[in-house]
């Protein structure tokens, strides 16, 4: 603490002014972030009230909340949070423990990368939705339908960066794996592996949203529990502040794992 | 002194979608135990081919490459590699970085060599680096670092593939001279690629002059300057002599 105190009274005026403004830079974008957000909600309300949005299919601030608190009561929504949630969190971790597998695979045979580069394009364009109807013939509705769908949409853009990833690798560094003798396991341990670590977080980070939607979709398609469901359910009985209520949960669910994933990054900076 | 390493008549083709190239034609030439030779020719000529199939990463099409006396094998533990890069792995820290060939040859728990590694370390001051990151570390103690990875494994003869090329000019004339102390004081035998001729004047004890491609030896340097560190032997009197002979002889 001491030794704090000494350094700031070191400073030049040059430094002071310098660190004044990256701190007053930093209160102007979180005031400015959070002026954004109630500017939103406040003007939402606003409008609703006074009726120039139609509260029936606009829903406002107020009637979210009061729906998410009377969903929470009735005791069901605990099941349709957890429902996504749970779904979401085995898509997310099958498709990218599936699809770095499958990037090993390929990165350790040239000829098999070559035979199956065209079926990674044709895939990795095709609207996985499509295969919705397929899909419940092969797993059946309901949970199981639901993680193959955020398998699907997660898994193939997973292979692709993480493929890309492994095979640019410096060719130098190859070089040098192979002039200290290393065979292909340990190139893969100790040099590709590692060095595609930037990636694979940037593809956490992206399944994250990626898997969110296939939860979404999956139980769009067929599901009795869950927030997709719950959006579903919400639109067909036209109770619009439960689809508002259920967006704003689906919200605050990618944005807490999003948070919970970002740190990794940070991590590997050190 | 006898030959460490001799090329015979070697010549080496590639093959392209297009046609075969013919890379190098009868390359003659032989490297003295402890001595430093130098390589310089046009760019794209076929130095580092020559290293590739020194080191067995590549096999000669005709000819024979002998290491004392024997021929060159694929994974020849005779024989390290220095790059134009450091290439640390940003993952490890320095003494990590330092055991990676012991820990590929699974030498890692080898008393021994753990050994010569600290002592390398603290002989070439970067003992109290050990436990950072390359990337704390400037370019030139980096390179550095990079030679003792090679050193560790014990070979006896060093590759160096243009390895000062990465840096700028200052680092590039202290790290010449780190890296030529280090190399003369543990007594081994260096073969460097360069395209910089008075590099190669200022370190070494002979210099072949290779032609454009498909590359042959067309001189061969005895270089015998006096001053005992590369930058010292920049001022020997004969130093401009040289330069203009091997430059008249790559132009």
């Amino acid at each position: 603490m001491k030794n704090k105190k000494k350094k700031i009274i070191n400073y030049s005026k040059a430094r002071k002014d310098y660190l004044k403004k990256i701190r007053k830079d930093k209160v102007i974008v979180l005031f400015g972030q959070l002026a954004i957000f109630a500017i939103f909600i406040g003007l939402w309300e606003l409008l609703a009230f006074t009726g120039v949005l139609d509260p029936f299919f606009f829903s406002s601030p107020s009637r979210i909340v009061t729906t998410i608190i009377d969903l929470a009561k009735g005791g069901n929504l605990w099941i349709h949070i957890w429902t996504s949630l749970y779904e979401t969190l085995i898509g997310f971790a099958l498709a990218t423990v599936i699809g770095v597998v499958i990037a090993i695979i390929l990165w350790w045979s040239e000829k098999l990368r070559r035979m199956m580069e065209p079926y990674l394009i044709i895939l990795n364009s095709l609207p996985k939705i499509a295969l919705g109807p397929m899909i419940i013939f092969w797993v059946g509705s309901g949970t199981g339908a639901t993680i193959v769908m955020c398998i699907l949409i997660c898994v193939v853009l997973t292979i692709i960066s993480m493929l890309n990833a492994f095979i640019s690798c410096d060719s130098d560094k190859l070089l040098l794996m192979k002039s200290m003798h290393a065979n292909k396991f340990q190139i893969l341990f100790k040099l590709i592996l590692p060095n595609s670590l930037p990636q694979f977080i940037s593809v956490l980070k992206i399944n994250v949203g990626m898997s969110w939607v296939g939860t979404i979709m999956g139980e769009y398609l067929s599901s009795k529990a869950g927030l997709g469901y719950l959006i579903n359910y919400g639109s067909q009985i036209l109770k619009l502040d439960i689809v508002m209520a259920s967006i704003t949960l689906l919200c605050i669910l990618a944005a807490g794992m999003y948070f919970l994933v970002s740190p990794l990054e940070k991590r590997y900076k050190k | 002194m006898d030959n460490l390493l001799e090329f015979k008549n070697v010549s080496y083709f590639y093959q392209t979608k297009e046609n075969e190239v013919k890379a190098l034609e009868n390359v003659d030439f032989s490297v003295k135990e402890k001595q430093f030779t130098s390589l310089v020719g046009p760019s794209g000529c076929g130095k580092t081919t020559i290293l590739s199939l020194t080191c067995g990463l590549l096999n000669c099409s005709s000819g024979e490459i002998l290491i004392n006396g024997e021929k060159v094998k694929k994974h020849d533990d005779r024989i390290g590699y220095m790059f134009q890069r450091d290439h640390l792995f940003e993952w490890r820290t320095i003494w990590q970085n330092i055991i990676l060939g012991l820990e590929i040859q699974k030498k890692h728990k080898d008393e021994k060599s753990l050994a010569f590694a600290e002592s390398l370390l603290k002989k070439y001051d970067l003992y109290p680096f050990k436990n950072k990151k390359p990337r704390q570390l400037s370019g030139g103690m980096r390179q550095r670092v990079a030679l003792i990875r090679t050193l560790v494994l014990n070979p006896a003869l060093l590759l160096l593939d243009e390895p000062f090329s990465a840096l700028d000019f200052q680092t590039r004339l202290k790290v010449c001279d780190d890296v030529y102390e280090i190399i003369k004081s543990e007594n081994k035998t260096a073969l460097l690629v360069t395209h910089d001729i008075s590099e190669a004047l200022s370190m070494s004890d002979k210099i072949i002059v290779l032609s454009k491609r498909p590359a042959h030896v067309k001189e061969i340097y005895e270089i015998n300057f006096e001053g005992a560190s590369p930058l010292a032997k920049r001022e020997d009197k004969d130093f401009g002599k040289y330069f203009e002979m091997i430059w008249r002889n790559l132009v």
